[in-house]
């Protein structure tokens, strides 16, 4: 099943998905990436500053995405690669976020591998490219 | 006022393809390349340009970041201001002077020269100039088997230190020259006579390699480096010996062998690989090229220590994956 994101949607987004901008809540310090209304630590702070994240992370798990399980907005990559892989990484400032792992590696992924965010296009909707990031091993 | 790089950013996509695979799945290859750089599925020219540009700002304080200027003969949208997608991905000032480069490999150095211009009207220091290309045509026509991608930026400067812009000299006249695209034509067409378009390529850099040095009173043996287009193998080291310089000023900016085509990328691509390599006081005078047909032809020299590149062309060189002429069709969309 696809998830819709319409383009407006999409764009208010763009400072997280071009740039990796996170906040910090004013009330615990954590770094919540993507932004959330009410922190995800401490389920209080409501007020936060915006901090460049750098995109370096370790790998903390990972999955292959098989062809014929891939949703539909990642189609063509499943077709023109076959599978590819997904990759939940923990960044340096300490959120964990999921998203694709580019030029990966032939004897395979492990935990704990060093990556960093690369710039991509993710898919196209509506003959919009949405960009935003991936990642690569450094 | 003085002008220089202080600052620049290469971008090479990780898949290669060899020529090898052409010859084994078509029985020839038009284009004398050893390999080529392939763009992956997920991968455009701004996708490139963003990440050769991450590498020229690194370092650079991006608030004074005053001017964008950028160039592709094949950018994503036809018709869309491409600095958008950029000063986002950067987090660049949302009032900053951009331009847009394209319709002939001409373009990387027109960004260049309109970077120049651009920062006699901003307060700001600096100007990214961002050069991505990835020739395209579909995959039935001859010449698209020579075409490669590429990306790479620079940071101009207002009085620093640094690769010092000393001069330009421009050509442009009536002459269809390598080749041409039609709107709404996938492939890109020449007009079918290789001598034709030889002569072409050096009448037009000539015109402005021999006006340049006219301009400076200098010959070619006053410069370290020469850098000219190159839309195959031979023809810009065999004009560069015909207009005086030898081998030794010649092969440092040569790259179409392990690049290919670059089109807009091909001078700059040279040029950086020149830089990975340079010492103070060093300079070098660079010739594009676009059919149509018109050629730039620009004096630089080293003052000061060369600007360190995040990654130098020969180490991203080696950070490769082959693949075969099937899995490049697929990541054409050709079939
Ligand atoms: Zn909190």
């Amino acid at each position: 099943m696809g998830a819709h994101i319409s383009i407006p949607m999409y764009q208010r987004a763009v400072p997280q998905r071009y740039r990796l901008i996170g906040q910090r809540c004013l009330k615990c310090g954590r770094v919540n990436f993507p932004p959330k209304a009410v922190c995800k630590y401490c389920l209080t702070g409501s007020e936060f500053e915006n901090v460049q994240l750098s995109g370096r992370g370790t790998i903390y798990s990972y999955t292959i995405i098989a062809g014929g399980g891939a949703p539909p907005e990642f189609a063509e990559d499943a077709r023109c690669k076959g599978s590819y892989p997904v990759v939940l990484v923990e960044l340096e400032e300490g959120p964990r976020i999921i998203a694709q792992l580019v030029n990966p590696p032939g004897e395979g992924i492990s935990i704990g591998m060093p990556v960093e965010a690369v710039f991509r296009r993710i898919y196209e909707e509506e003959g919009v490219i949405r960009y935003g990031f991936k990642f690569r091993l450094v | 006022m003085t002008i220089s790089v202080i600052s620049y950013g290469i971008y090479i996509p990780f898949l290669r393809i060899k020529r090898e695979e052409y010859i084994s799945a078509l029985g020839s290859c038009s284009a004398a390349f050893k390999e080529k750089a392939v763009m992956d599925i997920d991968e455009d020219t701004i996708t490139m340009a963003v990440e050769a540009a991450r590498d020229a700002v690194a370092g650079v304080d991006k608030s004074r970041i005053g001017v964008l200027a950028l160039a592709s003969t094949n950018f994503p949208y036809r018709e869309k201001v491409a600095a958008g997608t950029v000063i986002e991905a950067l987090g660049l000032s949302n009032n900053i002077l951009t331009c847009q480069h394209g319709n002939s490999t001409l373009a990387g150095t027109e960004a260049i020269l309109s970077a120049i211009g651009l920062l006699s009207l901003t307060d700001q220091k600096y100007a990214l100039v961002v050069v991505a290309d990835a020739p395209a045509s579909g995959a039935s026509v001859d010449m698209e088997h020579g075409f490669g991608a590429a990306a790479c930026a620079f940071i101009l400067a207002k009085d620093e230190p640094g690769l010092e812009f000393e001069g330009v000299y421009a050509y442009a006249a009536e002459s269809m020259g390598i080749r041409y695209g039609l709107p709404g034509e996938t492939d890109l067409r020449d007009i079918g006579v290789k001598t034709y378009s030889n002569l072409a390529y050096n009448d037009t850099v000539r015109a402005s390699v021999r006006g340049l040095l006219d301009k400076l009173g200098r010959k070619p043996g006053d410069y370290r480096h020469v850098i000219l287009h190159q839309y195959d193998a031979k023809d810009a080291s065999g004009l560069a010996k015909k207009l005086g310089f030898g081998e030794e000023q010649i092969n440092a900016g040569l790259v179409f062998a392990k690049l290919g085509d670059t089109g807009a990328c091909s001078t700059l691509v040279g040029l950086c690989n020149v830089l990975d390599n340079a010492s103070p006081g060093d300079n070098m005078i660079i010739c594009s090229y676009g059919s149509g047909a018109g050629s730039h032809a620009l004096s630089f020299k080293l003052t000061g220590q060369p600007p360190k590149p995040r990654n130098s062309l020969k180490s991203l060189l080696e950070r490769k994956k082959y693949i075969g002429y099937v899995q490049y069709l697929k990541l054409k969309r050709n079939i």
